[in-house]
């Protein structure tokens, strides 16, 4: 058997009997797959209630015109008729906050406008209500209401209607409620690659710095194994630790994407079983990344207190690509691919929208953190023999 | 067969040793006796390869661990003055892990396993993870460890400390079997009385440098002072220090 898978199973072994370990494990398998399924369900609610959600206008002497209501009707504002209705009342009504505004129409409003006078409309309406959009929408039937009475009047007397809109203005607004949630989503989409650094923290710092603080350390390096195979066995162990972790997570966050109908906030997951596999697959390499990374940092801490400290810092470095980039809202570019946890969860993403992604973005990710990894194990191996390292043991 | 000639290590501007030589034949117990800072934990991690010598040579079974540091440590049962275990594992679990460090197959870890069992009287400790261990009960653990791979040469520091009456004559009697079988072994240690029941030859450092080497009885000829520890005293010289 090889020196360093001797290592290997012993620090499985005793990871596995580690309560903190396996706890680790366990929460950042789920706490990831439920943190999204509660903000995807509170995005998905909020845009499904805005659908959901009607325009209704009280209208008090609604048949003296007509017209108006039906205008009203075809810009798919509701109107509920009333009686004529106090100050008092109408204040009380619009304090409710269930419809934007109250549209009163004077009693001799058609006997103003058969004479072609001017025949005011009054629009109550509360600005401290958060409605100005749907009050918005009202005022604009109402003018166009207005314009095409002067129109048909002007046309009367021979005038062109064009007269009146010498600059017409037409408004696009192009927000949706799932462009706007969008970013926050795609952020908390992405962090799910966070976690791998998480699985095998607790093995990577007690393999190093407790090792050290329980002075094993110093009989471990004076048995018959080379710095590498030993450096070697405890980051394949971490990294064992993180794929079942990531692999775990990654199903149940599969699980639960499917289960939602994502579509309402304009997101998808297209993921079948093999792109799962797939994305599986490409993910390893972060895995040992993740592993080597935490194993070289813990190693110079004498404690594993301090170790968690300095480790728990640095895990910052990694995060920082991973949420700041999706609140940037940049397309998908390939530099994105070299940067671990950044690259997984953009290839992720990717995958999710049914995108067809170039070889060269999986051979990118894979081999940058594979690189990493060997870089970080090189240069533990170097520490471990180096004899500033021998007399702190 | 362990030789040393003229040892010497400086961590910057601290001399540790300062030309240190004695040697341990096969068949003997040889006790190193040093005060604290004499340089003693230096010499054993240069003799199993940890760290590099400034200057001298070192011959292990022929071997130099700075050279080949897997090979000299095959040969080599190493007792480190700190005892470090892995709680979680049984004692059974530590010494088949250290055993497959050093390449056994596992029928011959088994074998040696109720080996050193039954030499260090352990069989109440076999199965049982390390936490909850006793001072003593850990040092057998790791004292087990050494002996596992049947080395030819032991470096033990301070192999009797935590023991009990039992398990120290119990190591002791482990030790004289081992001498019996041809080992070498260097140990390192305060205790007089150990030095003048178990060892063939002594070796006294102080200061970085080894000031003689002989049997107990020779080292007393040599001071002209009948007691062991007062001709230690002797020879290192602490007391003309002190009174100077």
């Amino acid at each position: 058997m090889n020196r360093f898978s001797v290592i290997w199973r012993k620090e499985v072994i005793d990871a596995l009997r580690d309560k903190r370990s396996l706890m680790m494990l366990a929460l950042f398998v789920f706490i990831y797959p439920l943190m999204m399924w509660g903000v995807l369900n509170t995005a998905i609610q909020k845009a499904t209630k805005v659908d959901r959600e009607t325009n209704e206008v009280v209208v008090i002497g609604a048949s003296q015109a007509p017209t108006l209501m039906q205008q009203l009707k075809e810009q798919g504002v509701t109107v509920l008729e009333r009686d004529d209705m106090d100050e008092a009342a109408i204040t009380a009504l619009l304090r409710e906050r269930k419809q934007a505004a109250v549209i009163r129409i004077p009693s001799d409003f058609a006997e103003k406008y058969q004479a072609l006078r001017p025949s005011p409309i009054e629009l109550w309406s509360d600005s401290a209500a958060d409605q100005q959009s749907k009050l918005k929408r009202i005022e604009q039937v109402l003018r166009s209401y207005g314009n095409s009475i002067a129109q048909a009047r002007l046309l009367a007397h021979g005038v062109s209607p064009a007269v009146l809109a010498p600059v017409p203005v037409q408004e696009y607004d192009t927000a949706t409620s799932a462009s706007r949630s969008g970013k926050i989503v795609g952020a908390i989409f992405g962090i799910f690659f966070v976690a791998t650094f998480y699985f095998c923290l607790n093995l990577a710092i007690d393999t190093t710095a407790g090792e050290r603080e329980r002075k094993s350390l110093e009989i471990l390096l004076a048995q018959p194994v080379k710095p590498l195979e030993l450096i070697v066995g405890k980051w394949l162990a971490g990294a064992l630790l993180c794929a079942v972790g990531l692999s775990l997570e990654l199903i149940v966050g599969h699980v639960v994407l499917t289960s939602m109908p994502l579509e309402e906030i304009s997101l998808s997951w297209r993921l079948g079983l093999p792109s799962l596999l797939l994305l599986i697959a490409v993910s390893l390499p972060l895995c040992l990344f993740a592993s080597a990374f935490e194993i070289a940092l813990a190693m110079n801490s004498k404690s594993f207190k301090e170790a968690q400290t300095s480790v728990g810092f640095a895990l910052m470095l990694p995060l920082i690509p991973a949420v700041v980039v999706p609140m940037l809202d940049l397309n998908t570019q390939s530099w994105m691919y070299a940067v671990p946890v950044l690259a997984e969860q953009t290839l992720m993403l990717e995958l999710a929208k049914g995108n067809a992604v170039p070889v060269t973005a999986f051979l990118t990710t894979a081999c940058v953190s594979l690189g990493l990894a060997l870089l970080c194990v090189a240069f533990s191996s170097w520490k471990l023999k180096s004899e500033k390292f021998v007399l702190g043991v | 067969m362990i030789k040393v000639d003229n040892l010497q290590k400086a961590f910057g501007k601290v001399q540790a040793l300062s030309g240190a030589s004695f040697h341990a034949n096969d068949g003997q117990i040889v006790g190193l006796l040093g005060p604290n800072g004499a340089g003693k934990t230096t010499a054993l991690r240069i003799l199993f390869g940890l760290l590099q010598r400034d200057q001298g040579s070192v011959s292990i079974d022929g071997v130099d661990p700075a050279v080949d540091p897997i090979a000299a440590r095959k040969n080599m049962g190493i007792l480190t003055d700190q005892v470090g275990l892995y709680e979680r594992l049984s004692t059974r679990e530590h010494l088949r892990y250290f055993g497959e460090l050093h390449g056994m197959k596992r029928a011959d870890i088994d074998s040696a396993t109720t080996d050193v069992v039954e030499l260090l009287a352990m069989q109440d400790i076999i199965e049982r993870r390390a936490t909850g261990f006793s001072q003593g009960q850990r040092l057998k653990v790791a004292l087990a460890r050494a002996l596992l791979h049947r080395p030819r040469n032991l470096l033990l520091d301070e192999p009797t400390r935590g023991l009990d009456v039992m398990s120290t004559r119990a190591l002791r009697r482990a030790l004289q079997a081992l001498r019996e079988r041809g080992c070498c072994i260097i140990m390192a240690t305060h205790v007089m009385q150990e030095v003048s029941h178990l060892c063939d030859d002594v070796i006294v450092i102080a200061k970085g440098k080894s000031v003689a080497q002989g049997s107990p009885a020779a080292l007393c000829e040599q001071t002209g002072i009948s007691n062991l520890e007062d001709a230690f005293v002797s020879l290192i010289g602490t007391e003309e220090g002190i009174a100077a």
